[in-house]
């Protein structure tokens, strides 16, 4: 009997190897690398000190970290609602009865397949000042402004949370637009025998049906909000001033300019736990649903 | 929202005229909702027809007036200056097989493994199922910088398997792929295994044709995450030979001063194999998200 057990998980072990290998040394094995990091001083060559929690008491009287720590939350705070009725509204619209739906859904989802370089470049070529495409489109429908929204420190935000919500929210939308389709027509068929009016249905039968999906959405897009990094770095440097500078982007710096690792891997962890709670809140929830 | 149909059952005639009055009333709007829609879908794209018309301006061209840009003259000569002067060609090579191999092993391995979970039996198996889903809560952000000295004490920094082997390991493949084997008919296999199939024959002759439809989601995926991928590639490169696109194009920005042209035609160079991509598998991809709930 037990030598059956042995030759069957023998015989699983090529399966699940190589697997386990790349997730053991890629995934699993750098967060405990993280954290004996964090206890060290730590170069990008060579010394390495043992510190103890040096690094974690300097994180907490580290104004940066506070700073861009908040400046990625005020990123998750503008983000999150908007994406969320932005990606509703879209979702609706690409459930029309039209013959140009597909062509909706295809053009709403377009700029989510671009490479985060590509939209960053764009973003910033067509908001120059003077000449850029915004600005001159501005000025022919009669707008004489002259924003500049890269160098403004609000106008920065309004241009990150605009080429954000313009890149990423396509995925949304078709997470709404499947749970839209997933709704049971004889549900409407019912209200309507009722005489519901059309808004009527939509508040008491849409919009209650798309709760679920919608928590989904607004937990992953909150963990995904956190860790924002590429499009405000290449967009505005995490500038004006450091205005915009994401808590992902000071770690960067902070390891690889600074040659600061451990402090960055003290950082990281930091992150790593905000987001862990979030995941465990997430995963909890989504248990739940099913 | 689709049109309700009429219950054979119900008669009363009020009802039916009622209910042609709601239909009147359900398509009135219906007209301006679709031009909101399509006011909604022009904004969308528009950046990228922009992007792709100013790659066809001859070079240095700059206007005020936001019409000129889409109007002649056009010339390709930013594409030939581009491929030729610059690494752009090297860059779309290391992008395409980067991808191309993460993709590749990716599938290979994740299908094996939840092979192996779903169909084997062995022992410690729910254990071993927690620990590969454990990857889920553990975001590559949060562990970029010990994930670069693991890669640097392997000799993985600058080198194409630097690049690759990381991304590899996908514990949302795991949880898509296992669900899917879980599907496929107890009486499928267990007649395959009667005539005699062996485990690995039947992973790779029956399960895994099966699974074209997870495969293919979650392979278009994988694809297109490495293709746009940008930290990893950004800090794991040294030598410009070895970028890849998302990682290269910035560098237009610094070198080739703030002209429009050349960097979107960089843009363009980049995006217009996806944007194809996107137009055949388009399909593929919604399904896949709205079954996986991916994210980028």
């Amino acid at each position: 009997m037990r030598k059956k057990l042995l030759i069957q998980d023998l015989k699983a072990i090529p399966y699940l190897l190589p697997f386990f290998l790349v997730y053991v040394v890629f995934t699993i094995f750098p967060v405990f690398k993280g954290f004996e990091m964090s206890l060290h001083e730590w170069k990008l060559v060579g010394k390495v000190d043992f510190i103890g929690i040096e690094n974690y008491k300097k994180m907490i009287s580290d104004p940066f970290f506070w700073e861009t720590l908040w400046n990625t939350t005020k990123f998750v705070i503008y983000t999150t609602p908007t994406m969320i009725l932005l990606a509703l509204g879209l979702a609706l619209l690409a459930n029309l009865k039209t013959k140009l739906k597909k062509f909706f859904r295809a053009a709403y989802f377009l700029p989510s397949i671009l490479s985060v370089s590509v939209i960053s470049f764009l973003a910033i070529y067509m908001l120059q000042p003077y000449n850029g495409f915004v600005n001159t489109f501005l000025h022919l429908i009669g707008i004489q402004a002259e924003p500049f929204w890269i160098a403004d420190k609000k106008l920065a935000w309004v241009a990150i949370v605009v080429v954000t919500l313009w890149w990423t929210v396509g995925f949304n939308m078709i997470l709404f637009l499947a749970a839209l389709q997933d709704i049971p027509d004889s549900l409407y068929e019912a209200a309507e025998i009722d005489g519901a009016s059309r808004w009527q249905m939509f508040i008491h039968i849409t919009l209650p049906q798309l709760v679920p999906i919608g928590k989904v959405i607004l937990l992953l897009q909150i963990i995904a909000s956190y860790k924002v990094f590429a499009q405000i770095m290449l967009i505005t440097g995490g500038g004006p001033g450091g205005t915009t500078r994401p808590l992902i982007q000071y770690i960067y710096e902070v390891g690889f300019n600074k040659n600061l690792m451990g402090y960055a891997a003290t950082m990281s962890y930091a992150l790593f736990m905000i987001l862990l709670i979030l995941s465990i809140v997430q995963l909890r929830y989504q248990r739940k649903e099913n | 929202m689709s049109m309700p149909q009429l219950a054979p059952n119900i008669q009363d005639k009020t009802q039916i005229r009622q209910k042609s009055l709601l239909q009147r009333n359900r398509d009135s709007y219906l007209w301006i909702k679709v031009i909101i829609g399509l006011i909604a879908a022009v904004l969308f794209i528009l950046p990228v027809i922009w992007m792709i018309f100013v790659s066809l301006k001859p070079d240095g061209y700059v206007t005020k007036n936001p019409v000129e840009w889409f109007l002649p003259p056009y010339t390709l000569d930013n594409y030939t200056r581009l491929l030729e002067e610059s690494l752009i060609l090297k860059w779309t090579w290391n992008s395409f097989i980067v991808a191309f191999i993460t993709t590749l092993l990716s599938l290979l391995v994740t299908s094996l493994a939840a092979f192996a979970i779903s169909r084997l039996k062995f022992r410690y198996k729910n254990f071993i199922l927690v620990f590969f889903l454990l990857g889920l809560m553990i975001p590559g952000e949060a562990t970029i910088i010990p994930l670069y000295e693991v890669a640097k004490s392997l000799g993985l920094i600058d080198t194409y398997a630097g690049l690759i082997l990381p991304m590899i390991a996908s514990s949302m493949g795991i949880i898509v792929l296992k669900s899917f084997f879980d599907n496929v008919p107890k009486e499928l296999i267990e007649s395959a295994v009667i005539d005699g199939c062996s485990t690995f024959k039947l992973f790779y002759k029956i399960i895994l044709p099966l699974s074209k439809p997870a495969i293919s989601a979650i392979g278009i995926f994988t694809f297109i995450g490495s293709w746009n991928n940008f930290l990893w590639p950004y800090l794991a490169t040294l030598s410009e030979d070895l970028y890849t696109l998302p990682v290269g194009i910035p560098v237009f920005n610094s070198n080739y001063s703030t002209a429009y042209v050349l960097p979107m035609t960089a843009n363009a160079i980049a995006s217009i194999p996806v944007i194809i991509a996107f137009l055949i598998f388009e399909k593929q991809i919604v399904k896949g998200i709205s079954f996986t709930g991916i994210k980028g």
